[in-house]
């Protein structure tokens, strides 16, 4: 008798009033891991993922079903919506709460005491909620009703400020990085909690600052400062004690490869793999204070040889001698590379067919838990998809009372004020700098590697 | 005092250096009971810089001073038949297990899943590694730059003309530290259900991999590969000089934003055009846009503009220094910094919870163990060893 395995947090509810990154990924990991997810959105006020970075650029019709960056943070989930700012859309919320383990959500303090959905509040409804606010700043505090994108606490958390090239300004990625930081965080909060309810059966509330979780992540830098008042100059990819540490140019247009030798051994082999075994007994690089010393040069040095590579032969051939080397890989490199093929790392997920979005392939999780595995995964809503269904078949309202809520504008289907953001296209985007390139085959590619799912019984 | 939140969970560490013991600091510090296990010659991170008073010494590494907090330290030599024998005592006992050594290290030990699964089937193993515990990169070498180079993040950080870059210190590792604490619990709520204990494979790589907004998507949905963008394109929100340092304007790329509000904050009459008034159009005129605003922004003050930003409710950010940090009244009114003792360094000021949980605290119960300090507490209350035999074990190196 062999019974299927089942996820983890199945039994689980959650109502999610999220939007951007910090809550909305934390709550795709929980529905992933088996939670029942119910995303609640506003017609009124659309969420900006739905209306940037849409399949194939095009934003006619109902492109915010068409979404990428939605369609990233919400797999797995229900969606609904619901008009808050009507006393029956926030009575209705009121008695998902009533049924629900977890409220989740990161708007300001201001919005959610607005709408009195306060933890205090909330307890009164449903005494064991656990309520978990992500906010920029933290809850309380003389920064808490600032709003915050996920650069704002990258700047505030000192993560900015300690990186960056030696001799240039702060630095940070091209994602919203700390988001992720607070989400990551968050996932890990709500696990923490359903731990302590799952031992007590009490609730409580949980109150992220994604600025301190940033922070949390940066200790080294901040203790520097607490104990031995000073603040490191920023050193680009350089290594406090190792070198070669560094990101060195390969054969082809921005491509590149990454080398940290971390001893006396990778860096010998190093010197074979490049053809200069004379640099490893030259005395400005023989021994690993040497060559930190002199790094610099060092660098300019493996430069003039990396040229001549092609970056993942490189990688193969370092990597072989057990040289610490990864080739810089770019989103297409990433989404093909062979290694994360064969850990499944991408799922292909099906779209709802009026989207005329094919079967994609998503990130999938950084864990497994093969003894309690995530759920297959569901495209994130329609807007309104699970309307029906949530409002339908778990709060038992009737068609003919559904049908009053869509009239009176407290539920729907579309923006009431749809405004997409309309991308220039891809030549003026590579022209600007914004895209290394574009291929015009790329559909064909992506299906041939990630073929649709195989339709469950 | 309040409980933790995961009082009761019993811990064996098996971590060194960055991710796992941030992992398991992440569970010591809500609460749950976590025995660290060094080898005799201790946590290489014991010996990572900055150090306290910049004086070397096994217990003066602050980065190791922060990331072990609220654990006990024990030394064993696993190469030993005894110090294996003692380990696996105290996996019977516990609820779960963490290590972050290279693929091939538990198995070469004799600890594999199986053997760990017999001892404890109630055990959740979690295995932190750079690329996970199979695949084509499984033992290749790598620390936090090789991470960002093979996650994807790094070919879109950086300037346009210059090499990729990588955030500084130990990003990739933290990431992975956290889901690896996350996964941890996920498996242990399934455990606490059901009494099944199971192997958790946590990817470096992958920690970075599945927290990349509009990287492979860009690539899935329209054919485009992103790069490092030059300053001046696409969005707005960058970092830009101001007289005395730097801040991040949100000049708005969201469509339900007001231009004229913006136009008036930055008394910038020269903005108001239809070259700029809407988010299709900014990002049409970029370059233009970016040069303009960089000239405005070098007049201002950060700290000034930015409260005066907020007051609008326009989403700006302030980059700060770990000064500026340590000074400002937001992180000091959450009490964010604390003080803990520590028997080498005496008092000194740590950052604390990186979140707050109302009805279970963090807290931070005990400074990182110096090296072996609680063998003899934990060998006598765990295992029933008596003060010869520990002193029998120290003279033949399994402690």
């Amino acid at each position: 008798m062999s019974q299927p395995l089942e996820a983890p947090l199945r039994g689980v509810r959650i109502i999610e009033m999220g939007q951007l990154i910090a809550i909305p990924w934390a709550m795709k990991m929980l529905a992933d891991m088996g939670a029942q997810v119910i995303r609640m959105e506003s017609c009124e006020r659309l969420e900006s993922y739905r209306g940037d970075s849409v399949y194939l650029n095009d934003v006619s019709g109902e492109f915010w079903n068409r979404g990428a960056n939605f369609y990233e943070q919400n797999r797995n989930k229900l969606g609904i919506t619901l008009d808050l700012n009507n006393a029956e859309g926030l009575s209705i919320l009121r008695q998902l709460v009533s049924i629900s383990d977890v409220f989740a959500e990161n708007f300001t303090p201001r919005v959610i005491k607005n709408f009195k959905l306060e933890y205090a509040d909330l307890r009164k409804i449903r005494p064991d909620i656990i309520m978990v606010s992500s906010t920029g700043f933290g809850y309380t505090g003389p920064w808490s009703g600032f709003g915050a994108t996920g650069p704002s606490t990258e700047g505030a958390s000192g993560m900015a400020y300690m990186t960056g090239y030696a001799d240039g300004p702060p630095a940070m990625p091209e994602i919203p990085y700390t988001d992720y930081t607070a989400g990551e965080h968050t996932v890990y909060a709500v696990m923490a909690a359903l731990m302590h309810r799952l031992r007590t059966g009490q609730g409580q509330f949980v109150d992220i600052s994604q600025t301190q979780t940033a922070s949390a992540t940066i200790p080294e830098a901040l203790m520097d400062f607490t104990v031995n008042g000073r603040i490191q100059p920023r050193m680009g990819n350089q290594h406090p004690t190792i070198s070669p540490h560094g990101c060195y140019p390969c054969q082809g247009d921005d491509l590149w490869i990454a080398i940290a030798a971390k001893d006396d051994d990778q860096w010998r082999a190093l010197c074979r793999i490049l053809g200069r075994e004379e640099w490893a007994n030259d005395q400005r690089f023989s021994h690993q204070l040497a060559r930190w010393t002199n790094r610099l040069e060092l660098d300019g040095l493996l430069a003039g040889e990396t040229g001549k590579w092609q970056a993942h032969e490189l990688m193969k051939q370092l990597q072989g001698d057990g040289v610490s080397a990864g080739a810089v890989l770019d989103s297409k490199d990433l989404l093909f590379d062979p290694h994360l093929k064969e850990r499944g790392f991408y799922e292909v997920v099906s779209h709802n067919s009026i989207t005329d979005i094919p079967p994609l392939p998503y990130a999938s999780r950084p864990w497994k838990l093969p003894g309690s595995p995530a759920v297959p995964g569901q495209a994130a809503p329609l807007m309104g998809e699970h309307n029906k269904l949530v409002l339908g078949e778990l709060l038992c309202r009737s068609d003919a009372e559904m049908a009053d809520l869509e009239r009176q504008g407290i539920i729907g289907y579309a923006p009431v004020d749809p405004r997409p953001v309309q991308r220039p296209s891809l030549d003026e985007q590579v022209r600007q700098g914004r895209m290394q390139r574009y291929e015009t085959d790329f559909q064909q590619q992506v299906s041939e590697a990630f073929p649709p799912p195989v339709k469950a019984r | 005092m309040a409980q933790g939140a995961l009082e009761g969970v019993k811990v064996l560490d098996l971590t060194h250096h960055v991710a796992g013991p941030y992992c398991t600091k992440l569970l010591a510090d809500f609460g749950a009971d976590v025995v660290k296990v060094e080898r005799p010659g201790g946590d290489p991170a014991r010996r990572i810089p900055p150090f306290y008073h910049d004086e070397t010494g096994p217990d003066n590494s602050l980065l190791f001073l922060y990331l072990n907090t609220s654990k006990q330290g024990v030394t064993l030599n696993l190469k030993t038949p005894r110090g294996l024998k003692m380990l696996k005592e105290l996996v019977r006992d516990s609820d779960v297990l963490v290590e972050n050594f290279a693929p091939t290290v538990m198995p070469s030990l004799g600890l594999d899943y199986p053997t760990l699964e017999e001892i404890n089937p109630s055990l959740v193993v979690v295995s932190i590694s750079n690329f996970g515990q199979n695949g084509p990169y499984r033992d290749y070498k790598a620390n936090d730059i090789v991470e960002y180079a093979l996650g994807g993040l790094m070919y879109i950080f950086g300037s346009y003309d210059r090499e990729p870059l990588k955030h500084a210190l130990h990003q990739a590792q933290f990431k992975a530290g956290t889901n690896a604490a996350s996964a941890t619990l996920m498996a242990m709520y399934h455990q606490r259900l059901t009494g099944e204990g199971q192997h958790v494979d946590v990817s470096i790589q992958e920690s970075i991999a599945s927290g990349l907004r509009d990287v492979v998507n860009n690539y899935t949905n329209t054919g485009a590969v992103r790069r490092r963008q030059p300053n001046h394109s696409g969005d707005l929100t960058r970092i830009r000089q101001t007289s005395d340092g730097y801040i991040l304007p949100n000049p708005g790329i969201g469509a339900g934003l007001n231009w004229n509000g913006v136009v008036d904050f930055l008394e910038a009459p020269e903005l108001d055009d239809d070259k700029f008034s809407t988010p299709s159009a900014r990002l049409a005129n970029a370059e233009e846009l970016g040069d303009i605003l960089d000239r405005i922004f070098r007049t201002k003050k950060k700290f000034d503009m930015f409260f005066a930003a907020h007051e609008k409710r326009f989403i700006y950010g302030v980059i700060q220094s770990p000064e500026e940090v340590l000074a400002d009244e937001q992180f000091r009114h959450r009490g964010y910094f604390v003080e803990i003792d520590h028997p080498v360094t005496g008092l000194i000021t740590y950052p604390g919870a990186p979140f707050l949980m109302e009805g279970t605290p963090w807290n931070a119960i005990r400074p990182a163990p110096t090296l072996g300090q609680h063998n003899s507490s934990v060998f006598q209350e765990r295992l029933g060893c008596a003060g010869e035999d520990l002193a029998r074990m120290r003279a033949m190196e399994v402690i």
